[in-house]
């Protein structure tokens, strides 16, 4: 039978609202048995389907080693979007899942880790972050750089909280507008650099948001010295069969969407349009 | 190398055989329209087939992968959504599908494979049975010497013929084309008829002038060492209509829609897509990685022809069928062959 293309059914359990445009959908698989079985690693992603509008791939943003549920973070943007936004706990989704490649866990073990994360490209760092933390022993120096447009544009308020109250990590976030709210550094992530201490040759960084600002953060940790192979991203694209097959996110000869998402830079410069 | 078996089979006996194939199976063969095009159509009777005919502009690959195809049927009238698989196609034989086809269905079988194995286009693949033609009437812009393409080739057709006038030489190339010449009359072929085979072949190569020589594309476009200017001028001269993509047998890309026939029903459904269109990219943002024309048609000739694809389907994906010079629009300045040599000719980057 056709698996490669036909969704298996998800029941919402849970909708938070994370931003005035983003929530978070939290579910687990309507067949019990399948549910059960159903594991993925921190960076994969879904294909998620509102049956008769289309389907659209997201991230995990959830911990991995959290069995039974899973969750995705999805701004309303599109036409899937939307529909998702106006859905309800109970209501069902079409789900092909886990696919595409995964962020190094245990490659990385022993080393410092750095995230940079912008608006909507922590929920993907979260699925990491969250299994390291439950690690935590086995890595160096831990620092979360989380920059956002305005306050309010933050996703995961509550989680943020939590990591700033922690004693061994350091999370330190930068909104471009403040508002009354805001007493926190003013700027972009990427002048959050100096306000740590980095050992370049010892950490492996982890960077995810808009396009740009991957640019700048890379372009940062290269002149830092970072190794090209211990600076870990993810690259999106328009995507539809999710399998490598209908050619829509190839960049080069990869296919982001099972050579990827996640990839060094190491890999990224070589290829030829990024 | 397998040992292909070889034998003489009478036109007029395959013709009938095939007739009555027809009403078990679809059988679809090259038949001469009302305004005198030939293309590829189903057929009831053998004197619907015709043998005259230049291949047609557009590639068989419809009938392995078509223009619209269901992925599955939704019913959202229950309590729970009911999703239902597309029914399995049904059996067909293509009949007369040329060389340069045969080997743009070997592409598409490397493609659809792989980790991610395409289930939906093996099940229409392995119900489908290829009689190929050898070629003996290339079109003036067939190109398939310089691409391995034909005019005959050593495998990948299930039964493979060469018109040598009352008689086909027919070569079984698997089971399936096995199973066919077993319920035909046919004497063992030998070293006369592959010597006349020969001699026909030689003469359509001479027919064809070899104007792609792709391996110095090959090596610039691999080398990122083609000049970006001329990306830049076919970007100008690109009317990104797609045509190109569309008509080549190795394109396979394709969207992915949702359509509802009523309120609670329909269907998920794939169809062509071509990565010339400027909304190919073109994300829910606004965010368009190719939204200039000269990315696009870079993209194109970089699916084609850069080493890391070559190394992954095992050739370039190009088959010298030439459908792409002949619909081009951009007046002979983006097909296949034209690329080639403009990058041989000009496009080149000094090294440094």
């Amino acid at each position: 039978m056709q698996k490669l293309y036909l969704p298996q059914l998800a029941v919402i359990d849970q909708i938070v609202d994370e931003t005035a445009d983003t929530k978070t959908f939290t579910m687990h698989f309507d067949n019990p048995h399948y549910n059960a079985e159903f594991r993925y690693l921190s960076g994969q992603f879904v294909e998620a389907s509102v049956l008769g509008v289309g389907e659209a791939p997201f991230g995990f943003c959830s911990n991995p080693n959290r069995t039974g549920t899973f969750a995705v973070t999805v701004r309303a943007i599109g036409r899937v979007t939307r529909a998702m936004h106006a859905m309800h706990p109970g209501d069902l989704l079409g789900i092909r899942a886990p696919l595409g490649n995964h962020f190094p866990l245990q490659e990385v073990q022993g080393y410092d880790i750095l995230f940079v994360a912008g608006g909507i490209g922590l929920p993907p760092l979260r699925s990491l972050i969250e299994p390291m933390l439950d690690m935590r022993e086995k890595f160096g120096r831990f620092t979360i750089l989380y920059g956002a447009r305005t306050p309010a544009d933050r996703v995961y308020k509550t989680r943020l909280e939590e990591w700033a109250q922690r004693k061994d990590l350091t999370l330190l976030q930068t909104v471009d507008v403040p508002d009354e709210t805001w007493n926190g550094p003013v700027g972009v992530v990427t002048t959050l650099f100096e306000r740590t201490h980095i050992d370049p040759a010892a950490t492996v960084a982890f960077t995810c948001g808009p396009p740009v600002m991957i640019r700048f953060v890379i372009q940062d940790l290269l002149a830092m010295g970072f190794p090209e192979d211990h600076i870990i991203s993810t690259l999106e694209r328009y995507m539809k069969c999710g399998v490598g097959k209908c050619g829509h996110c190839a960049i080069g000869h990869k296919y982001i969407c099972v050579d990827g998402p996640v990839f060094s830079w190491r890999q990224i410069k070589k290829l030829p349009e990024r | 190398m397998p040992i292909i078996e070889k034998w003489l089979i009478s036109k007029t006996h395959l013709f009938e055989r095939l007739e009555s194939l027809s009403r078990e199976q679809t059988v679809i063969a090259p038949v001469r329209q009302s305004d005198g095009e030939v293309s590829f159509q189903p057929i009831r009777s053998a004197d619907e087939i015709t043998l005259e005919y230049v291949n047609e502009l557009h590639p068989p690959k419809r009938f392995l992968q078509p223009v619209f195809e269901p992925l599955f049927t939704f019913n959202l009238g229950g309590a729970r959504p009911q999703l239902t698989a597309a029914p399995p196609p049904s059996p067909q034989i293509l009949f007369g599908v040329r060389s340069c086809d045969v080997q743009g269905f070997r592409h598409m079988d490397g493609f659809f494979s792989g980790a991610f194995k395409d289930d939906l286009y093996w099940q229409r693949r392995n119900q489908t049975t290829v009689i190929s033609m050898a070629c003996l009437q290339p079109a003036d812009t067939c190109f398939c010497i310089c691409c391995n393409g034909g005019p005959y080739l050593s495998d990948g057709f299930d039964l493979q013929l060469t018109d040598l006038g009352e008689l086909f030489l027919a070569e079984v190339g698997s089971s399936k084309g096995a199973a066919i010449v077993q319920t035909c009359d046919r004497q063992s072929a030998g070293d006369k008829e592959e010597r006349h085979r020969q001699a026909l072949m030689q003469a359509c190569d001479e027919k064809m002038i070899p104007t792609a020589y792709l391996a110095k594309a090959v090596i610039a476009i691999t080398n990122q060492r083609v000049d970006e200017k001329l990306w830049e001028e076919m970007g100008l001269e690109c009317f990104s209509c797609g045509g190109c993509t569309h008509v080549c047998p190795c394109c396979t890309c394709f969207e992915v829609l949702d359509h509802r026939e009523t309120e609670k029903t329909g269907l998920r459904f794939r169809c062509w897509d071509s990565c010339q269109y400027a909304g190919f990219t073109r994300e829910a943002s606004g965010h368009n990685p190719r939204a200039q024309s000269k990315e696009r048609v870079k993209r194109r000739f970089y699916h084609k022809l850069s080493f890391a694809y070559i190394q992954a389907d095992g050739h370039p994906g190009c088959v010298g069928c030439g459908r792409c010079i002949t619909v081009c629009q951009a007046f002979g300045l983006l097909d296949m062959a034209a690329v080639v040599k403009r990058i041989r000719r000009e496009g080149q980057m000094v090294a440094e």
